[in-house]
């Protein structure tokens, strides 16, 4: 039992990492575009297919194209932000439907591309680190954990440490006031762009080998990030990390122990808990909705 | 006797401060009644306890004796209790006529099933009428088609008013009518208030700018750092010296 | 042209429609017909100012609880459909409790939300919902002859004639709300709460009463699909539907009545008939998510506007409109 609960224990910290990557994007961006992008799961998606097209099919070393991947994930971000956010800048409805645009489009170039079915890839390799009989954990895993970790410490840094991180919360908080400072909006909506939907590419690009990969994969992963970045207040980074833990840890002890369905429903009923005792979410403030 | 309106140790805290501390005070029906002082004396935060915007930490906010503090506005305004806004809060999308329609939702309250059966033609009709009424008396009457946010400053006021006079209420509650109007706005809205004071209703008025309503109230309550400081006719207010001193003091302050 | 004269000229129209149609397009006609009246309905709820993302799930409300009256208790079919709107219109309210303490983004999610629990719980309980799989052979509705016309509903015509008389009538109840003073009441709720408030509106009564209709004429919508199609399950009321109404209303636009109403039909014309006859089976969501996005970038104020301006230049100078840009 106890080796169990290991076991789903590090299950657990391994999807708080993919999910905590991808919902710390989705708030990035919402933070400094006040846009709710929808294209988020796709962006994942993209990153994923980029492990398909480079790693399994073109034998590119497979860390190479995983920031391969990063860098086209996060192009596919300034793209956006340059056809799309910035036009529809006073239009927050607007932008949300340009994202599910943007959604179908690029659900359509990988059914066009790859086809519907369902994408394996070889194992990056096949190591387990072994803690006792039954609890293991694969390094392809550890990877993703890894990743997480060394990320999101880089991007707290930045945002905390560098004049490029003030400019970003600056605009994030009053982007009239920023403007005043001298701060270039649209220099920053680039900067959180790119860099929210890279976080997304990269979640996607390493967790490519470790589950099936098809092009309307990107579904479940933004619902998951919309309830995880509801929970833990939209705007806020910390929340949201947070909240992915939260949110790992039940969704995965409550699908060992029961079923998946049941680990959804759990998830979904908590999260309107916490919004109907806190409708701002755990670390939101109300200024923001 | 019961009080018409009566303001009854009202205390308001925001975390640590203070905004209004134990205030109370009384208008009498069909008065114009002031509440003055300078900024930040917590007018308007009194002003939102009465309209039940906020619900006090203390006291009592009593109209015929009925104890009105911590309902919904909405509440506070089928007791006839009617408010304004500060600066033109309107329904800018909607037109001049449809944001007095909305003003008569009181009296002429709608019903779906009639709505939709066509049973409620007399109701239509009355509220059209109150709406037109109440926009003629504020002499909006020429402008009913254009959109709320098209009127001018002056114009967008007075469609304030009207919204709120609309509903029949017996007290109206204003919050500093006068800012940003120059001297012939002003006067014409003093006018406008003399004759809602000559139907009958009361007026409660917020104001900073103790010239301004000093011909027009009864009564002036004046307070300072969210107490009570004095109460008098216009006259004795102006020459009290507690408040000469609360607003050279804070003017002073301003310096 | 008398105004009547136009009406009976579109009615005319609206029913000679289906003869020119192949059965294929039957078909889609009767799914339009219905998503007219979902989409409308959708309009209903914005017009107090909330975007809610469950209005298909509530539609699946109608669904299930009309097919399942019919399966085991017998009921006779329309009356169950109008049962299905009224518990989609309670499954509404009791919603509102908890939705209607959040605004905004948090209502959005929070709505899609409820609506994926109510998803997952018909796919959990296979008694009654039947799981995944759903409901099969949902009792259809049955046939009858008025005389001249022989109602006979293994054919998409029939059920078009039945569901647009339906759908019609919804529409006119629809219209008859917005028009009246509840109806400016929901745009006074939407464009000012406080000074509504201040005007003696309860906001929050106002609001459920909005989420409420809305709710029960998508469940009526729901109901009339059910009874089409025979097989109802939870992933035909999943977000992929949601999105498209959420994009029918806002390329279409939400400031007028047809709005809604004019982005379904173009939209839903375009993407299943245009494109499949073009032979663009592979590209259809490629084209689809470019329109959207062009038409949002180009025509902000949707479809709606167009119509507006060409009106407008009709009658010289006439009523004002109101078009919000949202």
């Amino acid at each position: 039992m106890l080796e169990l609960l290991a076991q789903t224990g590090l299950n657990a910290v391994y999807a708080a990492s993919y999910i905590s990557l991808v919902a710390v994007g989705l708030v990035l961006i919402f933070g400094v575009m006040g846009v709710v992008n929808f294209a988020h799961g796709e962006l994942f998606m993209a990153g994923a297919y980029a492990i398909v097209a480079l790693y399994a099919d073109m034998h590119v070393p497979f860390f190479v194209a995983v920031a391969i991947g990063l860098v086209f994930v996060g192009c596919l971000g300034l793209l956006m932000e340059k056809a799309l956010f910035r036009p529809l800048k006073d239009n927050p409805l607007g932008g949300l439907v340009a994202s599910i645009g943007f959604l179908m489009i690029l659900q359509a170039l990988a059914v066009m591309g790859f086809g519907v079915r369902m994408e394996h890839i070889p194992p990056v390799t096949q190591e387990v680190i072994a803690f006792s009989d039954k609890v293991r954990l694969p390094v392809a895993r550890l990877y993703v954990i890894v990743a997480a970790l060394v990320l999101l410490s880089a991007l707290w840094y930045f945002l905390k440490k560098t004049k490029f991180g003030w400019a970003l919360r600056a605009s994030a908080q009053d982007p009239e006031a920023a403007a005043l400072q001298g701060i270039s909006i649209t220099q920053t909506a680039k900067i959180a762009m790119f860099i929210g939907a890279g976080l997304a590419g990269i979640a996607g690009a390493l967790t490519a080998p470790l589950v099936s990969v098809n092009p309307h994969m990107g579904h479940s992963v933004i619902v998951t990030a919309f309830i995880v970045i509801i929970v833990g207040g939209v705007g806020s980074l910390e929340g949201a990390i947070v909240a992915s833990v939260a949110y790992a840890i039940v969704h995965t002890f409550v699908t060992t122990f029961y079923d998946g369905v049941l680990a959804d429903i759990v998830g979904l009923c908590l999260m309107l808990i916490v919004l109907i005792v806190k409708p701002t979410g755990l670390f939101g403030s109300a200024d923001r909705a | 006797m019961t009080n018409f309106l009566e303001v009854k140790n009202l205390t308001m805290r925001f975390g640590g401060l203070t905004a209004v501390d134990s205030l109370s005070f009384k208008v009498e029906h069909g008065t114009i009644h002031g509440l003055i002082g300078p900024n930040g004396a917590g007018k308007t935060t009194t002003f939102n306890m009465i309209s039940g915007f906020y619900t006090p930490t203390e006291g009592q906010v009593l109209l015929r004796g009925e104890d009105i503090s911590g309902l919904h506005m909405h509440e506070v305004a089928r007791r006839g209790v009617v408010r304004t806004f500060q600066h033109s809060t309107l329904f800018a999308e909607l037109t001049v006529l449809e944001n007095a329609l909305v003003g008569t939702h009181m009296p002429f309250r709608p019903n779906i099933f009639a709505a939709i059966i066509g049973w409620d033609k007399e109701d239509r009709h009355g509220a059209e009428a109150r709406a037109k009424e109440a926009l003629e008396f504020f002499g909006l009457d020429g402008l009913l088609d254009e959109k709320a946010g098209d009127l001018s400053h002056g114009h967008q006021r007075a469609l304030g008013m009207a919204v709120a006079y609309a509903s029949h209420p017996d007290v109206i509650l204003l919050d500093e009518p006068f800012t940003g109007m120059n001297p012939e706005e002003t006067r014409q809205m003093m006018d406008l208030m003399e004759r809602l004071k000559a139907d009958g209703i009361t007026i409660l008025i917020v104001e900073h700018d103790m010239q301004a309503i000093m011909g027009l109230c009864d009564n002036i309550t004046c307070m300072s750092f969210g107490k009570f400081l004095a109460e008098g006719g216009p006259t004795e207010i102006r020459n009290h010296p507690a408040v000469i001193e609360a607003y050279l003091g804070g003017a002073r302050h301003v310096a | 042209m008398p105004k009547f004269m136009i009406w009976i000229a579109a009615l005319a129209a609206l029913i000679a429609l289906p003869h020119g149609l192949s059965f294929s397009q039957q078909e889609i006609l009767v799914f339009l017909t219905i998503n007219v009246l979902l989409v409308a309905s959708y309009r209903l709820l914005t017009l107090t100012g909330e975007w809610s993302l469950g209005h298909v799930v509530i539609m699946g409300v109608g669904a299930y609880t009309s097919a399942l009256l019919t399966k085991k208790f017998g009921v006779f079919v329309p009356v169950s459909m109008l049962m299905g709107g009224v518990a989609a219109a309670l499954i509404a309210v009791l919603l509102s409790f908890p939705l209607f303490r959040m605004k905004g983004f948090y209502f959005l999610i929070g709505s899609f939300a409820a609506g994926e629990i109510i998803r997952l719980l018909w796919k959990r309980f296979r008694d009654p919902f039947g799981g995944a799989k759903g409901i099969k052979g949902i009792d259809p509705m049955p046939d009858f002859s008025i005389g001249f016309y022989q109602f006979d509903f293994f054919e998409p015509t029939s059920y078009y004639y039945f569901a647009g008389f339906i759908v019609i009538i919804c529409l006119w109840i629809l219209w008859r709300i917005e028009k009246s003073p509840v109806g400016l009441t929901f745009h006074a709720v939407h464009w000012q709460d406080k000074l509504a408030q201040a005007s003696g509106v309860n906001v929050r009564a106002y609001r459920t009463l909005a989420f409420a209709i809305a709710s029960g004429f998508a469940g009526i919508s729901g109901a009339l699909l059910a009874h089409y199609v025979g097989t109802i399950n939870p992933n035909a009321f999943d977000i992929d539907l949601m999105v498209f109404v959420l994009t029918w209303a806002i390329v279409g636009g939400t400031a007028t009545f047809y709005g809604p109403i004019l982005g379904c039909v173009v939209l839903t014309v375009i993407n299943e008939i245009v494109l499949r006859e073009l032979g663009l089976e592979q590209m259809r969501p490629l084209i689809y998510g470019a329109i959207m996005i062009l038409s949002i970038l180009f025509l902000p104020n949707g479809l709606e506007s167009l119509v507006q301006k060409a009106t407008q230049k009709r009658a010289g100078n006439g009523a004002a409109q109101r078009s919000p840009a949202e």
